[in-house]
């Protein structure tokens, strides 16, 4: 079949204040294709594609689409044109029915002289529901009745229902199940067969290769390379990402090295109401203990009860010296720290500078008589932020603006200024590119060294088998198996343990 | 069998019920304590005609506050307008009674919604400020006597005239929530207001649109404030601000009843139980401070009985 150019990306181009984001990026995407568009965080990817859709204006140059230059200010106007976007975040709103979600914005079916036929919208947005397989959805619910997976499901319908010729697709994948990720897997082949096309964004480059035909790779804002998904490695697109090669220092390659017989902190029948249920080990000194297994297994939960951040929480957790670890005051002070797996809610404040997100649990320590210097907390934040190698213009940044790999590096920051002893990093890499990773487990890895222990949980298996001394697997929140680090570890026998 | 009662616990008739056992509980209360000064059948009836006036107010109110905004300037709207229908309804009767009350009403939703889109500072600001204004303007425009509403001009004063406009505003708003984009763009708005105007959502439109709506049902509580009491002083000092507080009250219920989609019955079920508790309070004699306080404190325990977020969820 004669292939047919759809969209022409021509000089795009786009800075936030010094941060040349997108720096002049040209491309062309067929109909009938699927292109991934991958990248280290920050690079530019979802710049660019929220450029076309109308989320940021463009800094400079065009896009054309089927040769109609666009000028689009928003997603509605995007919509418009024939281009639809599923966003990384909670794409649907609050305190509205699931039809109005669907149809925001585009209401203009239903109504007639200005009055607004609900019946009629609850009618076709069960309709849609049910023909994309989502029929446990109901149009004239209220939307927070539904669970983020569910809602994630409820967006791309809103995306995909008026056939967009563009579909972008931005990190949604991280969001939904294996359920959810094979059902759009479907749309997305449906959307090709169709002729139309999809851009999709994922650092999960398995996942990308799998089903993209074609890849883009953008670095530091700038166009490397478009290739042939079938001609690639993820290695080969990990060293068009970074501009070098990755592979070999990737994970611990260490084996054999025995675990300290040093407790540091006793978990004992720890349970949370519909989450976990008599969760009981011990982490040791210099140890990465990795817990996974499926994502509502209650891992998560764990992490939350170790740092004594959960609701309702029986049982005990002890520090080595015998204190109960019952509050979070009293987990930072005793040198715990928390990374959640929900970076921008629970463990960055997004509108608040590097800074003063390095220093909040430091600042008792940083005060003299009371009184805090603000000279001596920038040289703290900057210390930190700068070992880190964090990517930003200054300590006063706001952390709103970093990609989020950065702000990763920012929690991290914090932790260790603060000198804790024991880190529960929740999904410590999720959303996060190849380099900032091989960077976090170099980190993890020198840590462990230094003899802090670390409670990683992930869903994440390679991750697990490439950096734990032990892992743990959870399955309906109880232990339901625990390995030894071992070379002939396979992911099918923790896999085995989670199903 | 857990998702089936998740299900009745999300439904209309749930929070109907529950509006209900309210109603019935704060009822009982008093008709057990003073059976013979409170709760008869005519007792209830005036119950609810003071009590439908503020419910008015409050579904203004309801269109700002699910934008997650504030208006401090209610009560000072309700004097002003109050005065300017009085004053033309001495030259064009009813007409320019009615008329007057909503124009002024609408009108000043008009600039507070104006100064609050270009000024960019918070709705609360704003209104407090144009608060002052407009208390000094009443008295301006009534020219320091108290205005009087003629008496052939009182048939919103009581039922069937009282009742009449007040069911006419609750459907308008009905038909509104239901049957007009706003309902839906309010909401919208307040729930992400950057994902709102990604939508395509003129923001800064349908905050103004708000502000007007509000001050145009602020307008009708005029009608039917200055109808009841007859009469309509200006005074200035902030003297208006208690005023805001009783129609929010109502819209603390529909707010906190949304989620059962029954907003509008909400505000007008809890001003009514408002009502019961304060006139119950008016029926054991008991000082109007102690009033406040237990108002106060009953709206505060249904408001987080109904509205309450879940366990750890951030509350501002």
């Amino acid at each position: 079949m004669e292939k047919r150019t759809l969209l022409v990306a021509d000089s795009i181009d786009k800075r936030f204040g010094i941060t040349h984001a997108v720096d002049n990026v040209s491309l062309t995407i067929d109909a009938g294709e699927i292109r991934g568009l991958i990248g280290e965080n920050g690079s530019g990817k979802s710049t660019f594609s929220q450029m076309l859709c109308g989320i940021y204006s463009i800094g400079g140059g065009t896009f054309r689409l089927d040769g109609k230059e666009l000028h689009v200010r928003n997603q509605v106007e995007a919509n418009n044109e024939g281009i639809a976007i599923i966003v990384q975040e909670m794409g649907t709103l609050s305190g509205l029915t699931v039809a109005e979600n669907i149809f925001l914005g585009h209401e203009e079916p239903f109504m007639h002289f200005g009055v607004k036929d609900a019946r009629a919208m609850n009618k076709e947005g069960q309709r849609l529901l049910d023909e994309y397989g989502f029929g446990h959805i109901k149009a004239a619910d209220m939307i927070d009745h539904y669970n983020f997976e569910d809602r994630k499901l409820v967006e791309i319908v809103k995306a995909t229902y008026m056939k967009p010729k563009i579909l972008v697709i931005d990190e949604t994948t991280t969001a939904l199940s294996q359920n959810g990720r094979l059902e759009l897997y479907k749309i997305m082949d449906a959307i090709r067969a169709d002729g139309r096309t999809v851009i999709f964004i994922s650092h999960d480059l398995g996942e990308v290769l799998s089903h993209t035909d074609t890849v883009t790779v953008l670095r530091d804002g700038e166009y490397i390379d478009t290739v042939r998904s079938a001609d690639m490695t993820e290695d080969d697109l990990k060293r068009l990402m970074v501009g070098r090669e990755i592979g070999s220092a990737y994970y611990r390659t260490d084996y054999g090295e025995p675990i300290s017989d040093e407790v540091v902190l006793t978990v004992e029948n720890v349970s949370v109401p519909h989450e976990i249920s008599n969760v009981s080990f011990q982490l040791h000194r210099g140890e990465i203990l990795g817990f996974g297994g499926l994502s509502e297994c209650g891992m998560h939960e764990v992490g939350k009860a170790i740092f004594a951040a959960s609701w309702d929480r029986t049982g005990t957790v002890k520090l080595a010296d015998g204190t109960e670890i019952d509050s979070i005051t009293t987990a930072i002070r005793h040198s715990i720290a928390y990374a959640s797996k929900d970076r921008d809610n629970e463990s960055v404040i997004l509108n608040e500078s590097i800074r003063n997100n390095i220093v909040l649990p430091s600042i008792d320590d940083l005060a003299s008589h009371g009184l805090l210097s603000g000279r001596k907390l920038t040289a703290f934040a900057d210390k930190h932020a700068t070992d880190m190698q964090t990517k930003m213009q200054s300590v006063n940044q706001f952390v709103s603006d970093l990609s989020g790999g950065n702000k990763q590096k920012v929690v991290l920051a914090r932790w260790i200024g603060k000198g804790s002893n024991i880190l529960v990093l929740d999904s410590p890499t999720r959303g996060i590119d190849v380099r900032v990773k091989q960077a976090i487990y170099a980190l993890m890895a020198d840590l462990r060294k230094q003899g802090k222990s670390i409670i990683m949980i992930s869903e994440e298996i390679p991750e697990l088998l490439g950096m734990a001394d032990r892992i743990l697997i959870m399955k309906d929140g109880v232990i339901n198996g625990e390995f030894r680090r071992d070379p002939a570890l396979s992911e099918e026998d923790l896999i085995a343990k989670m199903v | 069998m857990s998702k089936t009662l998740e299900k009745l616990k999300s439904s209309r008739s749930y929070g109907l019920i529950l509006l209900l056992v309210m109603l019935l509980f704060f009822y009982g209360v008093f008709k057990i304590l003073t059976p013979g000064n409170f709760g008869s059948l005519s007792n209830l009836y005036s119950y609810l005609q003071s009590s439908i006036i503020y419910s008015v107010g409050g579904c203004g109110l309801y269109f700002i506050v699910v934008m997650g905004l504030f208006d401090f300037a209610v009560g000072a709207n309700i004097v002003l307008s109050s005065i300017v229908g009085v004053i033309l309804s001495k030259h064009f009767g009813y007409l320019g009674f009615v008329l007057g009350c909503l124009g002024c009403g609408t009108l000043i939703g008009f600039v507070i919604g104006m100064l609050y889109n270009n000024l960019n500072v918070p709705s609360m600001i704003v209104t407090v400020g144009l608060m002052l204004i407009f208390e000094s303007l009443a008295v301006f425009v009534a020219g320091g006597v108290k205005q009087t509403l003629d008496p052939e001009l009182r048939f919103f004063s009581g039922a069937p005239g009282n009742i009449i406009l007040a069911g006419l505003a609750f459907l308008l708003m009905y038909f509104i929530l239901n049957y007009t984009k706003i309902g839906t763009y309010c909401n919208a708005i307040g729930s992400n207001e950057f994902t709102a105007k990604n939508m395509g959502i003129n923001v800064r439109k349908y905050k103004l649109i708000g502000f007007m709506l509000l001050h145009f049902f602020v307008g009708i509580m005029a009608i039917l404030t200055v109808s009841y009491g007859t009469t309509m002083t200006a005074l200035t000092g902030m003297s208006t601000m208690s005023r805001n507080f009783q129609p929010l009250m109502g819209t603390f219920f529909g707010v906190a009843f949304r989620k059962y989609k029954m907003p509008i019955t909400a505000i007008i079920v809890g001003e009514f139980i408002i009502s019961i508790i304060f006139n119950g309070f008016v029926a054991l004699g008991a000082p109007t401070t102690i009033q406040n306080v237990v108002t106060g404190g009953a709206l505060l325990v249904i408001v987080s009985l109904t509205a309450r977020g879940a366990k750890g969820s951030v509350v501002k």
